[in-house]
């Protein structure tokens, strides 16, 4: 496998999310649909890198339930499309290599089958750090912590 | 006995929230001013004023006055009303104190209760209002407490006395008033004021008896001849002829009636609609700095929303890059890893390469190594300038620059050694991810700088805001003139036209034709009267007829004489005030060597004209200066009266119409006039100031003339039932 088609391999995966989490992806995430009380973010990845982000600083790793209780939405190759937001995350993904139970060099000399286990783990790793931030979210919308502002999630990164 | 106003209170006054000494206006002889942004409590001072003389107040909403009884609810503080219990009652009123004269002090209070019945505080149905009683109470200067006064009469009298009914109109200036105090084109407008000033009255009253002793005088002498001298043909037919002059003359006299009546019809609408057109000129001109401010109001606010809804892409906009905000250590992390990569990647290599060729040559390059183009190089120069010394073809040492030169070739090739080579794909991210985990220092400030961009969008949209607020104000206060705001400019034109046509029509017929027409039967009368009265002395009759109808007609045509020159000297007079008053508002302004000039027309009204220092009329010129001459007028009516004027002047001076040379004129001019004024203006206040008032404010604050200056203020952007106005007094 080139190294093309390796990031290939990561950019067709379609990351999932708990069906449970619909309702605050709906609050935050849902721009030019209706007039939220909350600020908004555009596409659903917006606010899915953001969380992912949250749960990863703030140590929250959330295992999704069962495939059938989860949803997925466009893959990892569409995300910002035209910038290198992904090349960034990937690089902090990457970074993450020891949590995710890979070594670098042990990559290039795996079978195709084994490289694709690699790249489900990665994926894991996203969706279980995801669900953790937007479980967070969830939680502070509930219980009314959140206070409305522009800079609402600016300001919940610095917390 | 000049009348002074000592001091004005409110009480639940409309924005005047609270008790009487809470709200308390101390005024002195000499000028006040209080200077107060719109809403802040100008016009209610006015109505203050409306509800002690008038028992009205004017609604702001329809520009009516109403009657007292009709407004309980508007006029008391929303604030007040909102803190009254259901059950529970507020009293609401006016408090004015003023000296007459060096003996007397008065104080008149006018209020009203009223109990809350229901939830809703702006409905009229919540409350239930109860009238108090007039309070009238009074003092001698030397002693400190008031006593009341009683009867109703003098309850009246105490309140006459503070401004006479008749002298009001030249009291009060608000605005407009002052063009309707004096209308021109209206004949009694100016005998008013003639008659205000002088016993003209009196001369006119003997005017008519004469006339009437006159007539009687020549039916005696009538009668007498009659029956002295019945046959007379020649003279019954004179007499005839005499009474056929006089039938044309009164025919000719009603005509005259009639076209006057046109022309000072059309002069009156000519005279509206100059004002009308002045109006849609300034409207126009504030329309016009209205239209480009509003455009750019809805562009910032675009632009505001526009930027609060791009905020959270500056998360992922690689300009911005705020989710890369606390990654340092994984970026350090990744290049780490990647560093190990590579160096893990060459050691395994090379044991590949060893394992494939045991015996083969090889060696790590060190770092400092000769790069690909040194070692072409030094093969071509047969020279080794890492050891600097000949390697001529053939030695072993150009061969081993040959062996170096393959191995450095054959590297970069690169035959695969690994399965998947992910050299390219670790580097790539790192080259690729630059844009955003280069920013991570700066963040921070990024999100700083983008809340500081926030408030200076908020901040230039409110202040655009003000300014549209504080020109449509101005732009309110020109329509609250009670003229119709959407009539075309095309109608007005057309409608002025037709006025100026019917005008000169009117002129014309009756220079042209009625007049002369009068003059000739006023000849052929006379030549009759004398035809009969010689005819007469032929007849036996007693000489006292004849003496007696001839001293009757020539003391009426005096008494005529006497009362025009009446008339006219103080036409004169006026005018001579007025010019003097005219030159004193205008000494500020650029206007220079143009007189005031009044004119008698035929009916009687005074034409009223600017002329230039060439004699010529100036028409057209704005509003304010417009305004400026008729105020002359006023004060000249008062000064040209012989007793000193004794009431205080109570004026909202539109400052915005007059342009601020006239201002200073205005203020040194009523200072000579009126022994008190009370002026409330907009046009000093300037909210950025830390007095509240601007440059102009701070001249006229140091001004020996003026006596008392108050700021009034209400907060900014508060509810309707938070809404207080308090003063200050800076002087």
């Amino acid at each position: 496998m080139t190294a093309q088609e390796f990031k290939i391999t990561i950019l067709l995966k379609r990351p999932r999310y708990a069906k449970s989490k619909i309702p605050v992806i709906e609050a935050f995430a849902n721009k030019g649909q209706s007039k939220s009380e909350y600020s908004q973010f555009g596409p659903i990845y917006e606010l899915y890198i953001y969380a992912f982000r949250l749960g990863l600083k703030k140590g929250l790793k959330l295992p999704l339930p069962p495939r059938n209780s989860t949803q997925d939405f466009i893959e990892i190759g569409k995300w910002k499309r035209d910038s290198s937001l992904v090349d960034f995350l990937l690089m902090i993904i990457f970074s993450k290599s020891e949590e995710i139970g890979f070594n670098w060099n042990d990559l290039e000399d795996m079978e195709e089958k084994e490289l694709n286990v690699v790249v489900s783990n990665i994926v894991e790793f996203i969706e279980s750090y995801a669900n953790g931030g937007l479980q967070y979210l969830q939680e502070e919308w509930e219980n009314d912590n959140l206070i409305n502002s522009s800079y609402l999630f600016a300001d919940l990164m610095n917390g | 006995m000049a009348s002074i106003i000592n001091s004005i209170s409110f009480k639940n006054f409309f924005n005047y929230y609270g008790d009487f000494e809470d709200n308390t206006y101390n005024l002195e002889e000499g000028i006040n001013i209080i200077i107060a942004d719109n809403g802040a409590g100008k016009s209610k001072f006015f109505n203050a004023f409306l509800w002690l003389f008038y028992d009205q107040i004017l609604d702001s909403d329809t520009k009516q006055k109403i009657n007292i009884k009709n407004a309980g609810v508007k006029i008391i503080s929303d604030k007040a009303k909102n803190e009254t219990a259901v059950g529970d009652y507020i009293t609401c009123g006016v408090c004015v104190e003023y000296t007459s004269g060096t003996r007397y002090k008065y104080q008149i209070i006018k209020s009203f209760t009223a109990t809350r019945l229901d939830e809703n505080i702006t409905d009229e149905s919540s409350w239930q209002f109860v009238m108090n009683e007039l309070e009238v109470n009074r003092t001698e200067l030397v002693l400190h407490k008031y006593k009341p006064v009683y009867d109703e009469n003098e309850k009246k009298q105490i309140i006459d006395k503070l401004i006479m009914p008749a002298f009001r109109q030249y009291s009060f200036l608000q605005g407009e008033e002052v063009d309707d105090i004096i209308d021109f084109s209206k004949k009694e407008s100016i005998e008013r004021a003639v008659e205000n000033l002088t016993d003209i009255k009196k001369y006119e009253q003997v005017h008519k008896l004469l006339e009437e002793f006159k007539e009687k005088a020549f039916r005696d002498v009538q009668k007498q001849l009659k029956t002295n001298n019945a046959q007379n043909e020649r003279f019954d037919n004179a007499v005839k002829e005499k009474e056929k002059i006089e039938q044309q003359l009164a025919q000719e006299k009603l005509k005259l009636e009639q076209y006057n009546e046109t022309l000072v019809n059309a002069e009156a609408e000519k005279n509206k609609l100059d004002k009308r057109y002045a109006n849609a000129e300034k409207r126009k001109e504030l329309d016009d700095q209205l239209k480009p401010l509003r455009k750019k109001l809805r562009d910032k606010k675009d632009e505001f929303e526009t930027f609060l809804d791009r905020i959270n892409n500056r998360f992922f906009d690689g300009n911005f890059a705020w989710i890369a905000l606390g990654f340092e250590n994984e970026v350090n992390k990744f290049n780490e890893l990647n560093d190990d990569f590579l160096d893990e990647r060459y050691r395994r290599k090379t044991l590949k390469e060893v394992e494939k060729n045991p015996n083969d040559f090889f060696t790590v390059m060190p770092i400092g190594s000769p790069d690909a183009a040194s070692i072409d190089k030094m093969i071509k120069q047969e020279h080794c300038y890492v050891c600097n010394r000949e390697a001529k073809r053939g030695t072993p040492a150009h061969n081993y620059l040959i062996k170096m030169n393959e191995r450095q070739k054959s590297e970069e090739v690169g035959e695969p050694f690994v399965k998947n080579d992910l050299k390219n794909f670790f580097g790539d991210l790192q080259i690729n991810a630059q844009p955003f985990y280069t920013k991570s220092d700066s963040i921070k400030d990024s999100i700083i700088k983008t809340k500081e961009k926030e408030v200076e969008l908020q901040d230039s949209i409110e202040r655009l805001k003000k300014r549209i607020k504080s020109l449509e104000d101005d732009r309110n206060t020109i329509m609250i003139a009670g003229h119709d705001a959407e009539q075309s400019a095309r109608d007005i034109i057309n409608d002025y036209n037709g006025a100026v046509r019917r005008i000169s029509d009117a002129e014309n017929k009756i220079n042209d034709i009625i007049v002369p027409k009068i003059n000739k039967l006023k000849r052929d009368l006379k030549t009759i009267n004398e035809e009969v009265k010689s005819l007469n002395k032929s007849n036996n009759i007693p000489d006292g007829y004849n003496d007696n109808y001839e001293v009757l007609s020539d003391l009426e045509e005096a008494a005529g004489k006497a009362k025009d020159k009446v008339f006219d000297g103080m036409i004169n007079l006026l005018e001579e005030h007025a010019n003097i008053h005219f030159k004193n508002l205008i000494k500020n302004n650029d206007l220079s060597g143009g007189i005031l000039k009044f004119e008698k027309n035929l009916n009687g009204s005074i034409n009223f004209n600017y002329l230039d220092s060439k004699g010529n009329s100036v028409y057209g010129s704005s509003e304010g200066f417009q305004r400026m001459k008729k105020f002359s007028v006023v004060m000249a009516i008062i000064s040209a009266n012989n007793a000193e004027y004794n009431y205080p002047l109570l004026a909202d001076a539109p400052i915005s119409a007059f342009g601020e040379g006239f201002t200073e004129g205005f203020f040194e001019a009523i200072g000579d006039v009126f022994p008190q004024s009370i002026v409330l203006v907009k046009e000093l206040y300037k909210r950025e100031d830390e007095m509240k008032i601007n440059e102009l404010g701070k001249r006229l604050l140091k001004d020996a003339r003026v006596k008392t200056m108050y700021v009034n203020h209400v907060p900014e952007n508060a509810e309707q039932i938070e809404l207080i106005t308090t003063q200050t007094k800076l002087k």
